[in-house]
């Protein structure tokens, strides 16, 4: 080209010619190297599918689906997945129960209340907390909290209790009496008197409660650290980079007319974001809980090192404090022993299992994208 | 509602969020705490001279002559401790039958306590396992041995309701009268001069191999293993990657076709890392056989497919937050498009292209589960660049997890685990922290 510009600022047609077929190779080359990603994904599923399609072949849907014995090594094996995706659904509700809270009271606070340079301390904090590489997560889990939890289990639970339900407690008080005595405006007595009767009433209650559970909590003994709950925390502080930052980018783009025309309707901070704010950022909230939950539910080494890696259900539903098994896990330790029977139905059940996930994972995906999509469409954009 | 109320709803709802932020904050200190305390004790500890005779003896380092000096001050103060032996032996031959029948167990769990302790008796055959040649080299594991050498620990079941407690006597009360009995007292008060502990700065944790499965030396083959996965993975997604974030911001047209690709990076981006593992197995390894067996080729493709969706967003939002008037200033001065894209556009865009390589980076230095199938072994020896081609090899993130569930002696090297722990979230942090830098030295070069 710069030999052209040169001799002639006229270009020959057949060098125009060159030029344009350069260029078309060119661009068809970086397509098919961006369509390698493309591939990949259906390399990924083919894969997958071509060595589970022959445990489904082998041993039908039923018993992976329904059955609650899973024994791939006895005589004759059983592949009963139930425990297993009881195991993983029990794990990942427990992440989200942590992450998602959490996670939209951060992002809510690093959004629209904290000054910007405060910002951009915490920022790293939440990098940080995503750049620590899994396996360090569960080794803490087994190293460090496991042991924690066995030998102090009921203190770390009431801790827990009082932390976690005392501060939401005060504040229910709070709200209660005030609607109560905005009830009884009836009675001829001052607000003042009836509030020296009214809080007091509901403040004892609610610290029965809260004493009462903390006391029971106290006297459970965990007797082994490596449980459901302990993954569940831990998933959960993994997920909370996700939830924090993808909420937080929704909750910014709802934008600054939004917030000021709240305000200007005499709305505090607090309304204005619980009634306007989330609302209008709803789609991208949902976005991040979907991604917290694939983080969670993808997760294998904390889970592999710290669940207890064991194929029961938890009885009942919601026990916590059980020692559990989940898909990932069971792909990573069982593909070991499995190896070597390569063709048996014990090595496909695995991939069977990785479908099942990936499966889960590219729906949840899906949705995710058609959330935004909707809510583009809705804000117009 | 009162006002009041609003306003202190409106405070308690600030301070929870200021809570979680805390929270958070806490929950990082708490997890990268005993990681750096206890993982840093790898690299600075209280070494005694057999830690030493490990470095003379196993790699050769350290100054010989002030050892032997120093091995002879050893020497005078564990020979009581023989002596003591050797009297309570010629005891034991002159007792009755049913006595020495009643010393023999204890005795024989004292001498393998004192030989845990100070390493083999002088004139006993050299053990085969090479951790049973020295004692203690570290003085924090010295005094837990110690312990274990005074008092003989026993569970008590005696209450089947409740779970077992754990009772120790002093093995001292089993030798009373004996000429061994003042051997426990001589045990604890002369430790320190028979294992001579020293403040040792261990930096060659890192670059020494391991010997008999990390009871002594470091951990260079796994930190090899590690750069080979990460620099491998980089190999073959920075370009990939690169180049789908250009076509994707210059030369796409919005369209069905694209917005296709997007779903699949997105859905690459969500595909659980323990089934690139599994893909990796089946179509690198079973499929189209990379090598013959787990390699480390085969695992850098599996890593570097799983950072590949990284790689290209975070190319793609560099590449759109290049100032759209340097693209048209140079199409306007008469470059061609590509021409552009290779002098303008990318030197630009360079240093946010670097973040995100370096940010997945970390990624795959980390990602244990795609490399378990595919890469990782638990024990081996540093590769050879050539032999990475065909060698599976050791790496941090899979020893982490080997040798904290599966080795056969987890309590005992837990230094090493440690070590490893903080190695590995050294090398992620350090990463991240120069991405952080970058980032922040961009966006003050945008802002102007």
């Amino acid at each position: 080209m710069r030999a052209n510009a040169n001799t002639s600022l006229i270009m020959s047609t057949a060098a125009s010619r060159r030029l344009y077929f350069g260029a078309l190779l060119g661009k068809s080359l970086l397509f098919l190297i961006t369509s390698l990603s493309t591939l990949a994904v259906f390399f990924i599923f083919y894969f997958i599918l071509k060595d589970a399609i022959p445990f489904f072949k082998l041993e039908g849907f039923k018993e992976f689906f329904t059955s609650t014995r899973w024994y791939p090594s006895g005589h004759p094996a059983e592949f009963g997945a139930l425990p297993i995706f009881a195991g993983t659904g029990l794990v990942t509700l427990g992440a989200v129960v942590v992450a998602v809270p959490l996670g939209i009271a951060a992002a809510v606070c690093l959004s629209d209340l904290l000054p910007f340079n405060v910002r951009q301390i915490v920022k790293p904090v939440i990098e940080i907390l995503a750049a620590i590489p899994s396996v360090a997560y569960g080794f803490f889990a087994l190293v460090v909290f496991a042991p924690l939890l066995q030998n102090h289990g009921g203190a770390i639970l009431a801790a827990g209790a009082w932390l976690v339900l005392g501060p939401i407690l005060v504040l229910m008080v709070v709200v209660l009496g005030d609607l109560l005595l905005d009830k009884l405006r009836a009675i001829k007595l001052s607000p003042r008197t009836l509030g020296m009767v009214v809080f007091p009433i509901l403040g004892t209650l609610a610290f029965t409660f809260l004493y009462r559970l903390s006391a029971h909590l106290g006297g459970i003994e965990i007797s082994s650290g490596t449980n459901a709950l302990n993954v569940a925390v831990i998933l959960g502080i993994m997920a909370l980079p996700t939830v924090v930052s993808v909420s937080e980018d929704a909750l910014q783009a709802a934008g600054r007319e939004l917030r000021e025309g709240s305000y200007a309707l005499g709305a505090t901070r607090a309304e204005t974001i619980i009634k306007t704010i989330i609302p209008a950022s709803i789609s991208g909230i949902l976005t991040a809980v979907i991604l917290g939950v694939m983080r969670a539910i993808g997760e294998t080494m904390v889970v592999w090192m710290a669940s207890g890696n064991a194929a029961s259900m938890p009885t009942p539903w919601y026990n916590v404090l059980q020692p559990v098994r989940t898909l990932t896990a069971t792909i990573a330790g069982d593909m070991g022993e499995a190896d070597h029977v390569t063709g048996s139905a014990r090595f496909h059940v695995l991939f069977a299992m990785a479908f099942c996930l990936l499966a889960f994972s590219f729906t949840m995906n899906l949705v995710s994208e058609l959330i935004v999509k909707r809510s583009r469409k809705k804000l117009g954009k | 509602m009162r006002l009041e109320t609003r306003k202190l709803l409106d405070k308690s709802f600030s301070g929870m969020g200021l809570i979680a932020i805390a929270i958070m904050a806490a929950a990082l200190v708490l997890i990268l705490s005993p990681i750096i305390w206890r993982g840093s004790k790898a690299f600075v500890f209280k070494g005694t001279i057999e830690h030493r005779r490990v470095m003379l003896e196993q790699y050769q380092r350290g100054n010989s002559e002030r050892f032997t000096a120093e091995m002879a001050k050893a020497t005078e103060a564990r020979a009581p401790v023989y002596e003591m032996m050797a009297a309570f032996n010629a005891e034991l031959k002159e007792m009755d039958r049913a006595k020495r029948r009643d010393y023999k167990d204890p005795y024989r769990e004292v001498e393998k306590a004192v030989s845990v302790l100070l390493g083999p008796k002088p004139g006993d055959r050299t053990p085969v396992l090479l951790r049973q040649q020295y004692g203690q080299t570290r003085w924090d594991r010295a005094l837990v041995k110690l312990h274990e050498a005074l008092y003989s620990a026993d569970w008590d079941y005696s209450n089947t309701d409740a779970m077992g407690v754990l009772v120790e006597t002093p093995r001292a009360n089993a030798f009373k009268g004996t000429k061994l009995e003042p051997l426990f007292d001589y045990l604890e008060n002369h430790l320190d001069e028979m294992l001579r502990p020293k403040t040792t700065f261990y930096w060659q944790f890192i670059t020494d191999t391991s010997k008999d499965s990390h009871f002594f030396g470091g951990i260079w083959p796994e930190v090899l293993g590690t750069l080979y996965l990460t620099l491998g993975a980089m190999i073959f997604a920075v370009p990939m990657g690169v180049i789908a974030a250009i076509y994707l911001c210059e030369y796409a047209r919005e369209g069905r076709v694209v917005s296709f690709l997007r779903i699949c990076i997105s859905t690459l981006a969500g595909v659980p890392s323990i089934v690139f593992g599994l893909f990796g197995l089946a179509f690198f390894l079973n499929t189209i056989h990379v090598s013959d067996s787990k390699s480390v080729l085969a695992g850098s493709l599996t890593l570097s497919l799983l950072i590949l969706p990284t790689i290209i967003r975070s190319s793609e939002e560099a590449i759109l937050a290049v100032p759209r008037a340097y693209k048209e200033a140079a199409l306007g001065l008469g470059a061609g498009r590509w021409h552009t894209i290779l002098t303008v556009i990318l030197p630009a865009a360079l240093p946010g292209i670097l973040t995100g390589v370096v940010i997945s980076m970390g990624r795959a230095a980390g990602e244990t589960a795609p490399i378990i199938f595919t890469a990782a072994v638990s024990v081996g020896a540093p590769l050879k660049l050539w032999e990475t081609l065909s060698q599976p090899t050791p790496a941090l993130p899979w020893n982490i997890y080997n040798l904290c569930t599966e080795h056969e002696a987890v309590d005992e090297i837990r230094h090493v685990q440690y070590g490893m722990v903080f190695t590995l979230v050294a090398i992620v942090l350090l990463l991240n922290l120069f991405a952080i830098l970058m980032r922040a030295r961009i966006s003050k070069k945008l802002r102007g």
